[in-house]
């Protein structure tokens, strides 16, 4: 299998006069070729940190990373001329259009006029911004704003594209836009590694998953993967028909307003669907979310560090 | 790598998106390069006419030209701290083709732009006032051009440290006082008395501004024994250093 990228117990520590911080510590994570990987956490977690290590802008403190084959320490610049990113919180020049925009980082990368033009165009057309080309950024919304940033990078013959969070502030039908540019450029069998805190996103557009948390990698896979490593790979929302102390004989019980949810295995599943059938309760049964996998796997991360339980909040997979 | 070819488009666009777009769509940045220098020419001007003389007034126009190409390191700084703490732009732009050489290049190219219709205004002033010595023409676009290079060498280092771009409105007034008001830019050095002028010799626009004042025909002693060998070597080595100091230490990639 070919790799686009590869680390190796990769590391970094941002120090400062009186202390420091271990923003990524000992982080093995291969992603094919052609792939997407969704990489979450929490903020914090050093995702930011990863994708500028990627993209050739931050060298790492130890351990080593390849991109493409060629080591991003020693090989930078044979590196640079097949990736793009968007960096976290990027903005376009205020007095731009977003073809001028696209245009103009197409010729900064070396593009002719002629082809530079054509790609604009295409990536606008994709991205849903064709009525709004020849706008000036100034007068555009934060949501176009950054699908004219997306266009810009989909527009690139870049390889590999870094996309740190780049449906932040968009609006659902926006975010969905930028969702169908995305599956596009994967099928074209480019590599996209992807940051978001939305994580129906990465669920959705994610071939592989990665998930950060305090700078170590918990889990990495497919979503399918990442099921079998928690513990309770079933959710029954529990609108009427049981109590609390009943549902907490069949698994971990958590409630959000006056819904409670319930986490357990499928049999135990099936067993209290047929229970509520027979009371006539309002309850939804399926497997667990994404969200779900995240705050059990998160959630134990943080309960062992703390020595606690897993009691409520976001212990829930550490009983 | 990338192409000889692929560079001068690269250079391009940077010029095209960081002079002539924001320079055609607010005509504002335009006047606001020429504010620092025209106003101490207005001063020379006004403060010579109430006094009954003139002597002093080439010597602002050598000034101006002085301050106009530092205010492009100034400048560079600035539009480099806001490109690379707000826009990410450094970022995005690491992330490409396009190497730190051609970046800064294309910027400071991009900021030389705004400062042609200043450069050019003083230099008719400077035909009018002054009295050019043989080749003292090409003598000043030297002076200018490795000052060029110095500011946008220091503008770009400085650039890379800041963290954040109201440390430059802080950093750049020091840098614009250091380089252009207190050293003899504006006035001969021959005005300093001759204890300090070790002091003044200390500044690269010193030597810059002996130069330009001496290829304009302006009283200006020779600082060595050919007249303006020294200045002009002084000079090169100055943005030799610049442009190392640069090349080794300026943060293109954070450490």
């Amino acid at each position: 299998m070919a790799w686009a990228l590869k680390a190796r117990r990769l590391g970094r520590v941002y120090r400062w006069r009186g202390g420091q911080n271990v923003a990524l510590r000992d982080v093995d994570l291969e992603v094919p070729a052609g792939s997407v990987l969704g990489l979450i956490g929490r903020n914090g977690a050093g995702k930011t940190t990863f994708i500028r290590i990627g993209s050739t802008s931050l060298l790492p403190t130890s351990g080593a990373l390849e991109v493409l084959g060629r080591d991003v320490v020693a090989e930078a610049p044979a590196i640079r001329r097949r990736i793009a990113v968007i960096p976290q919180e990027s903005r376009p020049f205020y007095w731009m259009t977003p073809r001028e925009l696209v245009r103009y980082y197409l010729r900064l990368r070396g593009h002719s006029g002629r082809e530079a033009s054509r790609r604009a165009q295409e990536a606008l057309n994709e991205l849903g911004l064709s009525a709004w080309s020849e706008t000036l950024v100034s007068r555009l919304s934060g949501g176009l704003r950054r699908r004219a940033m997306v266009a810009m990078v989909m527009a690139s013959d870049a390889e590999i594209l870094f996309l740190d969070e780049p449906t932040t502030g968009l609006d659902p039908l926006a975010r969905r836009s930028v969702w169908e540019a995305i599956r596009r450029a994967a099928e074209s069998h480019r590599t996209i590694f992807l940051t978001t805190h939305y994580l129906e996103e990465a669920e959705y557009l994610s071939d592989r998953l990665a998930l950060l948390e305090r700078g170590q990698l918990l889990a990495q896979g497919t979503p399918r993967d990442l099921s079998a490593r928690v513990r309770y790979p079933f959710r029954v929302m529990v609108e009427s028909g049981f109590s609390r102390e009943e549902l907490e004989s069949y698994g971990r019980v958590s409630s959000v307003g006056t819904r409670l949810f319930l986490f357990t295995d499928e049999d135990r599943a099936q067993e209290v669907a047929r229970e509520g059938l027979a009371r006539g309760a309002r309850l939804h049964l399926g497997p667990v979310s994404l969200e779900d996998i995240f705050v059990q796997i998160v959630g134990r991360e943080i309960s062992e560090d703390e020595g606690e339980g897993g009691e409520g909040g976001v212990g829930v997979g550490a009983s | 790598m990338a192409s000889a070819w692929e560079r001068l488009r690269s250079i391009g666009a940077l010029v095209g998106l960081n002079g002539f777009l924001p320079m055609r769509r607010q005509p504002l940045f335009l006047v606001n390069t020429l504010t620092s220098p025209f106003s101490f020419l207005f001063l020379y001007f006004i403060v010579e006419k109430a006094a009954g003389n003139t002597h002093l007034f080439p010597y602002a126009i050598a000034g101006g030209l002085i301050l106009t190409v530092l205010s492009i390191g100034t400048s560079l700084q600035a539009d480099l701290t806001h490109y690379k703490q707000d826009l990410k732009f450094q970022e995005i732009v690491v992330a490409s083709p396009v190497g730190a050489a051609s970046y800064v290049t294309g910027m400071a190219l991009s900021e030389l732009v705004y400062s042609i219709p200043g450069l050019a205004v003083f230099i008719i002033l400077s035909v009018l006032y002054a009295h050019y010595a043989a080749f003292g023409g090409l003598t000043v676009l030297l002076a200018l051009l490795l000052l060029w290079v110095f500011a946008s060498a220091l503008g770009f280092t400085l650039s890379t440290y800041l963290e954040d771009v109201r440390e430059t409105f802080a950093i750049s007034p020091l840098v614009s006082i250091a380089l252009s008001v207190i050293p003899p830019v504006y006035y001969p050095i021959t005005v300093i008395p001759g204890a300090w002028r070790w002091v003044a010799l200390l500044s690269p626009t010193t030597w810059a501004a002996n130069l330009v004042q001496g290829a304009m025909g302006l009283p200006a002693p020779s600082l060595g024994p050919d007249p303006y060998l020294l200045d002009a070597t002084v000079l090169l080595a100055w943005a030799v250093a610049l442009f190392l100091l640069a090349w080794t230490k300026a943060q293109w990639r954070e450490r």
